[in-house]
């Protein structure tokens, strides 16, 4: 990871943690200064990509390394089930055929999340928990589950 | 990194919320500016782990809520009255202005007969009638720990007595107060509140916020060492213990502020991973509490 990517990291984390402190406020003072903190995550993003932007023109090539990578790997679902956290394997689990990892993601320690395993798909639970919240925006991707 | 954070308002307020919503009652209910209001405990299907829980209350503390704050008519750990003259003052405030706070699950199965509170003119009262017949009268019905706000360990796989949290029984909004024990000072200052000025800001499961709105894992000590990637591989090491199975991260609640015992410890600062006894689906989906071979 380089450090542009570092600081992109960070400050995506820190604004999915200032929505979430915007959920449970109630105080009009807080909100607004959780409100200030988003827009300033935003200008610093602004200038991150503008200084993307550049490096891509500069080196004027195509093989110029995204910021955001995108998941190729196929999986089949036995072939997830072996990526269950356990005896140094990874976390995956996917939703909606796509398969995310969740290693250390602070919501599955242990490889388990209110009852469920890492190794599958957990579409159904997902939908019937968390339909309409940013969660999988924040999971890293890791490939595509093919039948 | 405790003393560091004694410095933060945050905490430091937070640490103060119970007790001063708890003066702050007293000295209305002395100075005749709000009305000493009747409380009835019942104790249900469960330990009797959240009366425990309360008498071991330090600033504010049992004695203040109990000779100051409210009148307890009935409680069965702690009420002289005994068997059918404790049921008829149970039974008496039926119709009258009363806050009901509940701990223990509510045995269903066979209309509740697993769980009998008593006996009242010749009749056995069941967990169930009790609650539904008490329940919808109160001015106010507080769940006290987990059991009574979701089921809790009462209502663990495979729960042979069909035990549901109070909610479940009951058409009105039930304030709850998960937790396995409920900190003492989680009840008395929400009932504090109550009684100043009704009830709190609640989140989307009736928690209130003043207790339950920030994740263990956010207010944990030992939350850099998550950052960092630094994880305990064994209990007894004192770094993040996610990889153990730690469910700081998915529990809304204050312990690490708060801390338990007069606030001498809790479970993460003596090296026990979290086990989200104050999260719903507590005990079944915090399954594993400990896990050794993670990657």
């Amino acid at each position: 990871m380089n450090d542009r990517e570092f600081y992109v990291n960070s400050i995506f984390k820190e604004m999915h943690s200032t929505i979430d402190s915007l959920y449970v406020t109630c105080n009009s003072c807080t909100k607004n200064t959780l409100l200030n903190s988003l827009r300033k995550n935003i200008s610093d993003l602004s200038v991150l990509l503008q200084g993307a932007q550049n490096d891509v023109q500069k080196n004027n090539t195509a093989n110029a390394p995204d910021i955001i990578s995108s998941p190729n790997k196929s999986f089949t679902r036995a072939e997830l089930s072996r990526y269950n956290g356990k005896n140094g394997n990874p976390a995956y689990v996917a939703v909606n055929g796509t398969v995310y990892d969740v290693t250390n993601n602070a919501a599955w320690a242990a490889a388990t999340h209110f009852g469920l395993t890492a190794g599958r798909d957990v579409t159904r639970e997902f939908t019937s928990c968390h339909s309409g919240q940013p969660i999988l925006s924040r999971l890293k991707a890791v490939g595509k589950i093919v039948t | 990194m405790n003393e560091k954070n004694i410095n933060c308002p945050n905490i430091t307020m937070r640490l103060e919320t119970a007790s001063v919503l708890v003066n702050k009652a007293i000295d209305a209910v002395t100075m005749n500016k709000i009305q000493k209001r009747n409380l009835i405990w019942l104790e249900l299907t469960g330990c009797s782990g959240n009366i425990i829980s309360l008498l071991d209350g330090a600033d504010p503390d049992f004695k203040s809520l109990a000779t100051q704050m409210v009148k307890i008519v009935y409680d069965n750990s702690l009420m002289a009255a005994e068997g059918e003259f404790a049921m008829e003052k149970l039974f008496n405030m039926l119709g009258k202005d009363y806050i009901l706070a509940v701990e223990g699950a509510v045995s269903t199965k066979d209309g509740g007969l697993y769980n009998v509170i008593g006996r009242f003119k010749g009749e056995s009262i069941t967990a169930y009638r009790a609650i539904k017949e008490l329940g919808e009268g109160a001015a106010y019905v507080i769940a006290v720990g987990t059991c009574a706000s979701d089921g809790g360990i009462s209502a663990a796989r495979p729960n042979p007595s069909k035990c549901v949290g109070v909610q479940d029984l009951l058409n009105r909004k039930v304030i709850k107060l998960p937790g396995c024990p409920c900190h003492p000072d989680w009840f008395m200052g929400t009932l504090a509140y109550i009684l100043l000025f009704g009830e709190p800001a609640l989140d989307e499961r009736a928690r209130p916020l003043m207790f339950y709105s920030t994740l263990i894992h956010d207010c944990c000590p030992r939350h850099p060492f998550f950052e960092q990637g630094v994880f305990a591989e064994k209990l007894g090491d004192e770094t993040c213990m996610f990889k153990l199975g730690c469910r700081g991260p998915v529990t809304r609640v204050d312990c690490p502020i708060r801390k338990w015992n007069d606030r001498v410890n809790w479970p993460i600062g003596d090296n026990s991973p979290c086990i989200g006894c104050a999260m719903f689906g507590f005990p079944d989906k915090m399954k594993p509490f400990i896990s050794y071979n993670t990657t």
